[in-house]
């Protein structure tokens, strides 16, 4: 971890940069990234509480917005670092720097957008739940595993894409499908056809490595409680494989970044 | 973790190939399809490559096109790894392959100092510290605090060249960029790399500027196919280059400067006895050569010099012209050209035999000379056979 305290400052301005460019021309600027999750909150609500009528779920909204604004911070940085080295391939030949600050400022920039979501968010839960839990201390700690999976997981795509073009349009492809397996309208025990198929309710709920997340953020903010040792644990260990998988694969396909850009 | 002093580089044995770019599978479904086929054909950019330049030198890097000169510089900036031996830099490296790399569009011209000296590996602190001196080297005044998106490409060129030229490095490798901006910011350019040599920085200067080489570089490396084909003086240098390149017959071309030199050969012609410019010749044949010189000399020496294709001088010759006001031409007449079927280069030099001596080859003409049937070597020494044919001793013998 010496080479990211080095290179503090070219993170600071690769940021920078990043950050310029994502809200560059837009009148509403960041705006347009909360109302995002606020459109896919609205038409959750409208099917699943309104036409649907199964979620029987208090404070409905901030239980969804509690979900959605993981997965959209997950998806984004995503999508957003997959072509990141491709984009910046006149820099990566023509500049010795440390390459994993591209695909790190662009989830940076993600998670600077995830945490403004989340400061709107903070005072409306506590507001509906009118109650201050210590649960909330734990927040920041779930938010870090969160980054450290996206960032884990941000190198790996980037640098996989450099080297096969199609990483790309395969992870939007499959990431529609991954929204909807991630039980972001329901809890995955208020599903109402659970009971005939647990394993399938087992796999929604671990398999998925973005849904421990989605429940702890949403246990926390929704609910006032602490996520149980299991989603802790789970968290933790998701975050730091991601971290280390991402960092290892980079460091391994880096090499020859500058030749076949 | 380099035993090399400030400045110093060392290359040994550095190897370095490519596979061809359209032959390299791009796509998941491209790398299943190409499985198991045989790997693609690759090309050698580097090829087992020794290069030493002491703290201090600069060094001039020519080459055609492809030849590996740029390869070169991006394995010694670290930017790209070689597949066997060692390429290394001591100190500090500033690679400055092309100007403007990384700036961010909506950036004004004075973020984009911030983020490119970041790059470059400055900290907060020596940014904070340049910054006013490379706001000012770039001239570019107000427009420094408006986006860059917006700037022509020169005011572009500019801007990366003044953050470049004040990363105080130990060794400077330079790509091509010299060729930018207006004639007056060139030079203000090669000033201030000048001075940074005078601080003790060292020097590698791919260029295809001629000029550029000779005014700031004092050894010069021929690279071709990934090897390094000549190392030595300038002067040599280019005139080996030019022969690789095949300089165009009969047209002339320059090897120096003008600049700072009293007298130079301003033209060199290779014409035959009717005074036609030419380049082929039959061995034999009278050629005449014309040469001017321009510049001011009280006595003004010219020197001719043939080379056979190999490089090596075959023949030289000198002659004290007198005094030159402008520009003075004079001749050379060969009555009978006495050499054989190849390619010969023609190089002419001047100097003021007054003026500290220097190397004085200025420009260099290229002719050839057809093969002939009775004769091979370079040199046509005009004999001829004679037979005696004794018939009454052979006779005798039986």
């Amino acid at each position: 971890m010496t080479r990211p305290v080095r290179h503090r400052f070219l993170f600071e301005q690769m940021v920078r940069r990043e950050l310029r460019q994502k809200y560059k021309g837009s009148a509403l600027g960041v705006a347009w990234y909360l109302i995002n999750p606020l459109v896919l909150m609205g038409a959750y609500a409208l099917v699943f509480k309104v036409l649907l009528d199964v979620a029987n779920i208090p404070d409905y909204p901030v239980f969804l917005l509690a979900g959605l604004i993981v997965w959209v911070f997950f998806a984004q940085a995503l999508l957003a670092a997959a072509p990141s080295l491709v984009l910046n391939a006149p820099l990566v030949r023509k500049v010795r720097f440390p390459r994993e600050t591209i695909p790190a400022s662009v989830a940076t920039v993600q998670l600077i957008t995830f945490v403004a979501m989340l400061l709107l968010l903070l005072p409306v839960a506590l507001v509906v739940r009118d109650s201050l839990d210590p649960a909330l201390l734990l927040l920041p700690v779930i938010v870090t595993f969160l980054f450290c999976l996206v960032l884990g997981l941000s190198m790996l795509v980037a640098v996989l894409h450099a080297h096969f073009r199609d990483v790309e349009p395969v992870l939007a492809a499959g990431l529609l499908p991954w929204f909807f397996l991630t039980p972001l309208f329901l809890p995955v025990d208020e599903f109402p056809g659970i009971d005939d198929h647990e394993l399938i309710g087992d796999l929604l709920e671990w398999g998925n490595p973005v849904a421990p997340f989605v429940d702890s953020v949403r246990t926390i903010l929704w609910a006032g409680e602490a996520p149980d040792a299991a989603h802790l644990a789970y968290v933790a260990a998701a975050g730091l494989i991601a971290l280390a998988l991402g960092a290892v694969v980079f460091r391994r396909m880096e090499r020859d970044l500058a030749v076949m850009l | 973790m380099s035993g090399l002093a400030h400045g110093e580089i060392a290359l040994e044995r550095a190897t370095r190939s490519f596979r061809l770019v359209h032959e390299r599978p791009r796509t998941l479904k491209e790398l299943v399809v190409s499985l198991g086929r045989r790997p693609a054909s690759e090309v050698c950019a580097l090829r087992d490559f020794d290069l030493h330049v002491a703290p201090g030198e600069a060094v001039g890097m020519v080459g055609r096109n492809g030849a590996g000169k740029t390869s070169l510089l991006r394995c010694l900036a670290g930017i790209v790894p070689l597949d066997s031996g060692r390429a290394e830099c001591g100190g500090r490296v500033a690679a400055l392959l092309e100007l403007g790399a990384g700036f961010g569009q909506d950036f004004t011209g004075r973020e984009n100092i911030w983020l490119n000296g970041a790059l470059h590996g400055l900290s907060h602190a020596d940014v904070e510290e340049r910054i006013d001196r490379i706001v000012e080297f770039s001239e570019l005044g107000e427009f420094i605090n408006v986006p860059v998106k917006a700037y022509s490409s020169g005011m572009y060129l500019r801007l990366g060249f003044a953050i470049a030229a004040h990363l105080d490095a130990d060794v400077l490798l330079i790509d091509e960029i010299l060729a930018v901006g207006d004639e007056s910011f060139q030079r203000k350019c090669l000033n201030r790399i000048s001075e940074q040599m005078e601080q003790g920085a060292t020097l590698v200067l791919v260029s295809h500027d001629p000029s550029a080489i000779e005014r700031i570089c004092d050894r010069v490396v021929v690279v071709d196919g990934g090897r390094k084909e000549f190392d030595g003086p300038v002067a040599e240098g280019l005139l080996h280059y030019h022969r690789m390149l095949g300089t165009e017959r009969g047209a002339s071309v320059s090897l120096r400067p003008a600049a700072d030199r009293a007298v130079t050969i301003a033209e060199l012609e290779v014409k035959d006895a009717d005074g036609r410019a030419r380049h082929m010749f039959r061995p034999g044949e009278p050629m005449r050569v014309e040469l001017a010189l321009a510049g001011r000399a009280e006595r003004a020496v010219a020197a001719l010099e043939v080379r056979y294709q190999s490089g090596e001088a075959i023949f030289r010759t000198d002659a004290t012209l007198g005094a030159v006001q402008g520009r003075l031409t004079a001749s050379f007449e060969i009555p009978r050209l006495a050499l054989l079927g190849g390619d010969y280069d023609l190089v002419a030099g001047a100097l003021d035999q007054d003026a500290p001596p220097g190397p004085m080859l200025d420009r260099v003409a290229r002719f050839s000379v057809t093969q002939v049937s009775d004769g091979e070597g370079v040199v046509d020494l005009r004999g001829s056979w004679t037979v005696e044919h004794a018939h009454s001793e052979h006779e005798a013998l039986r």
